[in-house]
């Protein structure tokens, strides 16, 4: 055991950092073609556009030294947004389980940064409980296409999605994790219906989508017809580790510490205050904990192919931090926590503190909800098997 | 010692939860809330006309004579409903102060009309950097020609955009911290050098920030002695922890019973959520927070009613019981209810932005801890 970074980390360290620098947004600089300029330097970089894919797909092949240099480097720079459902999500399925024409066709796309995805698993009866989903789709007659009705429900960013990646019932008579099929569609065509659902923190991410009569391809089908299950579980396990964000929490604390320490309190501040502090640093403590149970959980990862049974726990911690570091923002917000609205009274960062806390009430529900999370450890890792659920 | 409502209270109880049931879905509360003054003036007189804003008063004021359980019989049914209108700023904050230490000429001419529900009034005391410190002012009344000169900035005011009157809380003396030489005045809400910028607050209710800039008022618009306002300030803070405790009991009972109705009716993995004992146990957790504020704020509004002078711990007490346990239950009700307890579409999540927004009034959860045990 060696806590020290190795010179090559270090110089991997260094590149990063200045590779962060040089490619700053210029001010007066268009946003969007920065965006997309920055995306293409990083890929002549060997892979840094997409450091997860493996080097097979043009990844950069990095050890989980290096990938934790990457989140930690990302995390206080100013680099462009991307999102997960294309990059993170469809893709190592496509890697996975999708044919050679279909890897073609979707892949480089996802990698330009060129087509918005979106995923539709969930469903109004269909939450924590995910197998029990029952949009369905039909084959025709002649096998070349599926017909697709039913509703998906908390479908992120569905309002400016391209494309959708959708778990569809084939088949009911069997288990229901069985008959689950895996189909890729595009979502500006008739028969498909987006509902803005406004989350308690005020704004639009999240959707309703409704299909009615949707036509998909066969082709656009993921490996075989009832087993789109097995293809999302292993993808739900990538969606679940990347959800502890921990390097973003350690900045998320350093900024609540600054500005607690600008909240005058006598001849000191909020962080002077007891109870506050001791808040603070019990974060903190968990944050430190949680960062090395990543660091251990990519290690073992890397070594073994399996995570250990150390990464069960980094959802339910990382979210868990998420939102502690939200409600002790709307404590330093003090009174002016309950100001609403773009006006913004108070100290600057009580603007949106209390609608960012709202959300993060989210955190503990998506993706598989801190209950099913505690049972999938108590089940799989503990080996306690007298549970209710799966 | 007993626990039992009076009659007279029991039949007050039942009419307020009847208005509540027939008038606050939370379609119409909505409605309500986004179309101006944010509440309903028809409802504020119906309040008027069934003598509930009166209750509080003394007789000789014109009131009926009742005391902080009546406040309480009324703000734990309206917090079931989360009532906008603005009882809590009108009779509790303004009028509480009124009928505490103003002159006889000022209550005869501003209480019956808050009765009778044609006047609105607020107070203003809280200031950018006092936090929760009631005693942290820097709006300073300056004497001048035998009146005073107000000039300052006051936060986070309720109701301001409605009042007619304003009882704003000064500095006449000492230094910005010290309990001695605050003098509480009340001014006309369009008097000049009054400055208003509105807002919506997050339970959907509206505050004002409002800068007074040379603001004359006459020195019979003092309302107690002067330099010694502090204590009719922090009783009416106290009476203020009370309703907003009753309000807080009254929306946690609702959350509570939305829970357990709810994952009775969802079903997950074949089963009722209500069959998972983590969520059982999750349940009996808020029940239990729930019970235990509801019997704290039983104590410390008996203790205020029997002794004010001695209740102040307990009303410490109350307000970080209150402030930690109504967050907890919120957070509770919204992850039992999954992804629909964080939509907008749910009252579950109104009633959880309530109980934050309580918190954060006259004193968060550890603020109150931090004075109830240096008491």
């Amino acid at each position: 055991m060696d806590i020290n970074l190795s010179s090559e980390d270090l110089a991997f360290r260094d590149e990063v950092r200045s590779f962060f620098e040089e490619n700053k947004i210029k001010s007066g600089e268009d946003y969007f073609s920065w965006r997309l300029g920055w995306f293409e330097k990083a890929r002549e970089k060997g892979g840094w556009d997409v450091p997860k894919w493996p080097e097979k797909f043009g990844g950069p092949g990095w050890s989980p030294t290096q990938h934790y240099i990457w989140e930690q480097e990302t995390a206080k720079a100013s680099i462009p947004f991307d999102l997960p459902f294309g990059l993170g999500m469809l893709a190592p399925i496509l890697m996975n389980y999708g044919n050679q024409e279909q890897q073609d066709r979707f892949l480089p796309d996802i990698r330009d940064r060129k087509v918005n995805w979106c995923q539709g698993y969930s469903e109004p009866g269909a939450g924590s409980d995910l197998a029990n989903l029952k949009t369905k789709a039909v084959l025709s007659d002649d096998g070349t296409y599926y017909t697709v009705n039913g509703s998906k429900i908390w479908t992120t960013l569905a309002h400016v999605a391209d494309w959708i990646f959708c778990l569809t019932r084939t088949d009911d008579s069997g288990i229901k994790q069985q008959g689950i099929t895996f189909l890729l569609f595009p979502m500006k065509q008739e028969g498909i219906e987006v509902k803005p659902i406004i989350t308690l923190g005020g704004s639009h991410t999240v959707n309703t989508v409704h299909f009615t009569d949707v036509k998909v391809p066969v082709e656009n089908r993921i490996g075989e017809e009832g087993k789109g299950w097995t293809y999302a579980k292993g993808l739900l396990e990538h969606e679940r580790t990347g959800l502890a964000g921990l390097s973003k929490s350690l900045v998320e604390l350093e900024q609540l510490k600054d500005n607690a320490r600008s909240i005058q309190r006598g001849n000191g501040n909020l962080m002077d205050n007891s109870s506050y502090r001791s808040k603070v640093g019990e974060l903190e403590i968990d944050l430190l904990a949680t960062e090395f149970t990543e660091l251990r959980s990519l290690a073992s990862a890397a070594a073994g192919g399996e995570p250990g049974p150390e990464s069960s726990i980094l959802k339910l911690k990382g979210t868990e931090i998420k939102q502690r570091i939200q409600k002790l923002t709307v404590e330093a917000s003090g009174i002016y926590s309950s100001a609403w609205g773009d006006k913004g009274v108070g100290p600057s960062f009580a603007k949106g503190g209390t609608a960012g806390y709202l959300n993060s009430r989210y955190f503990t529900i998506y993706g598989g909800a801190s209950e099913v999370q505690k049972d999938i450890v108590a089940k799989k890792v503990l080996g306690l098997t007298k549970g209710n659920s799966k | 010692m007993n626990f039992e409502l009076s009659e007279e209270q029991k039949m007050i109880q039942q009419s307020v939860e009847r208005f509540v049931q027939e008038n606050y879905d939370l379609s119409n509360r909505i409605k309500i809330s986004e179309e101006d003054p944010g509440f309903s003036k028809e409802y504020w007189s119906s309040m008027a006309e069934l003598g509930w804003l009166g209750l509080a008063f003394s007789e000789e004021d014109g009131g009926f004579g009742g005391n902080q359980i009546d406040t309480l019989v009324l703000m734990e049914q309206f917090g079931k409903g989360l009532v906008l209108e603005p009882f809590l700023a009108n009779i509790v904050l303004g009028g509480g102060s009124i009928k505490r230490g103003a002159s006889q000429e000022i209550k005869d001419s501003i209480i019956p009309s808050l009765i009778d529900g044609s006047l609105q009034i607020t107070l203003a005391y809280a200031e950018e950097q006092s936090r929760f410190d009631i005693e942290d002012v820097a709006t300073a009344a300056r004497e001048e020609n035998g009146g005073f000169i107000i000039n300052g900035k006051k936060s986070m005011v309720l109701n301001a955009e409605s009042a007619d009157k304003i009882v704003v809380v000064t500095r006449t003396s000492g230094s910005q911290v010290d309990e001695e030489g605050i003098s509480l005045f009340v001014v006309d809400a369009d008097a000049e050098g009054i400055e208003k910028e509105n807002f919506p607050t997050v339970d959907g209710l509206r505050a004002s920030e409002i800068i007074f800039k040379d603001v004359k008022v006459e020195s019979t618009s003092l309302i107690g002695e002067k330099d010694k306002g502090f204590s009719i300030l922090q009783a009416v803070v106290n009476d203020a922890i009370l309703a907003l405790a009753a309000e807080a009991v009254g929306a946690m009972e609702v959350l509570y019973k939305d829970t357990v109705e709810y994952t009775q009716q969802r079903e997950q993995f074949d089963h009722p959520l209500s069959d998972f004992q983590v969520l059982q146990h999750r349940m009996v957790d808020m029940f239990m927070e729930y019970e235990q504020c509801k019997s704290l704020l039983f104590r410390a509004t008996m203790e205020t009613v029997q002794d004010p002078s001695l209740s102040q711990r307990t009303v410490h007490a109350l307000k970080h019981l209150i402030g930690k346990s109504g967050i907890f239950v919120g957070e509770s009700a919204v992850q039992l209810h999954g992804g629909m307890g964080v939509t907008e579409e749910l009252r579950i999540g109104h009633f959880f932005k309530r109980l934050l927004v309580i918190d954060s009034q006259f004193g968060n959860a550890d603020f109150h801890l931090d004075k109830f045990t240096s008491l």
